[in-house]
């Protein structure tokens, strides 16, 4: 008979460790979601080479506000509603300083633009799409479709009704329809 | 890793936004998964170990060179010893910053964003009464004088 797995401190229990002086509950709470908080923002369209600093300073804002958290989104709902405003931050300080995206395919000199699948086209699409939603748009679209989260929890994080989340779902996904049609 | 929620994509999701939306989702996974979680981490905790405070976005942008020159004046405001702005006739202030600069070169960033923080609240000089103690120039301030002085600053903002 095999030793009992190590049981797995809820999300919860880490951040009480934290507040009670053990900062590598943090860090195992940074390891547990930072790769989840990543892809939420990649999919908002932050730019690789800004993603981990984006990351971290999500994750270090979400830890300084600890004392806020109330518990009626899960730790990783909140950590995303947080990341939202980040980006959104950033993305203003990008304007500011004219910074301007390029596609992948001007990224790449050497791509051929003839040789990009029809799912890398959906996903460019796609995601200048997101880009032209509300935000609440964008993000409950993203937390409900990518993140898979329900609409108690989402409303829980952003801050809004359930029925809110609903309306900006259902209307995100109208939108987005006919922009890929 | 992650993936985008199927059952959710099918309860809701047009086809052609069910695919797309899986192609973005794997892309974005694949930058993901090249942010180092451990470096994260580690980056964190540290953060968070010393303390870091957000920097005020008025203090954005300003040059080691320009926050030390800011910080001077401050500093020089905040111990009384800048004359009446009004009296034209007295050179002193660019004086005595002259000598307070150099000194500021101790000084971290982030003490000397502490003296501008603290000290934020202050009256405008201008409208100060000169005070009596103008003979006593900064030249005679340690360094640990000055942090004392920044320490005083600090607590009176606390």
């Amino acid at each position: 008979m095999g030793a009992p797995a190590p049981a797995v401190a809820a999300d919860g229990d880490l951040i009480a460790q934290y507040l009670a002086g053990e900062e590598q509950a943090a860090a195992e709470l940074v390891r547990r979601h930072a790769t989840a908080l990543a892809r939420y923002l990649a999919a908002q369209g932050a730019p690789d080479e800004e993603l981990e600093d984006l990351t971290q300073e999500t994750l270090f804002k979400a830890f300084r506000s600890l004392a806020t958290f109330r518990g009626g989104a899960s730790f990783r709902t909140w950590l995303l509603a947080i990341g939202g405003n980040v980006l959104k931050d950033r993305r203003r300080q990008w304007r500011r300083t004219q910074v301007v995206e390029l596609s992948p395919d001007l990224r790449d000199p050497s791509g051929d633009p003839g040789a990009h699948a029809e799912a890398e086209w959906a996903a460019e699409r796609l995601q200048e799409g997101i880009g032209k939603l509300a935000r609440l748009q964008r993000e409950v679209f993203l937390m409900r479709a990518q993140q898979g989260l329900g609409y108690d929890e989402i409303a829980s994080g952003l801050g809004i009704t359930e029925g809110a989340a609903r309306v900006h779902y259902h209307h995100a996904v109208k939108r987005l329809k006919a922009w890929i049609a | 890793m992650d993936r985008v929620n199927e059952d959710r994509l099918d309860e809701a999701l047009p086809p052609a936004l069910g695919a797309a939306l899986r192609a973005l989702d794997a892309r974005a996974a694949g930058q993901a998964a090249r942010v180092d979680v451990d470096r994260v981490a580690a980056r964190v905790v540290e953060r968070l170990r010393h303390g870091e405070v957000e920097r005020p976005r008025r203090l954005l942008g300003l040059s080691p060179a320009a926050l030390r020159a800011a910080a001077a004046v401050v500093v020089v405001a905040a111990a009384g010893l800048v004359v009446n702005l009004a009296d034209r006739s007295r050179p002193v202030e660019a004086l005595q910053l002259r000598a307070v600069i150099p000194a500021m070169d101790s000084l971290s960033t982030s003490q000397l964003e502490a003296v501008l923080e603290a000290t934020a609240q202050l009256q405008p000089v201008a409208d100060t009464a000169a005070p009596a103690a103008t003979g006593t120039a900064l030249d005679d301030l340690t360094e640990s004088q000055l942090q004392t002085l920044l320490a005083s600053l600090e607590g009176a903002e606390s």
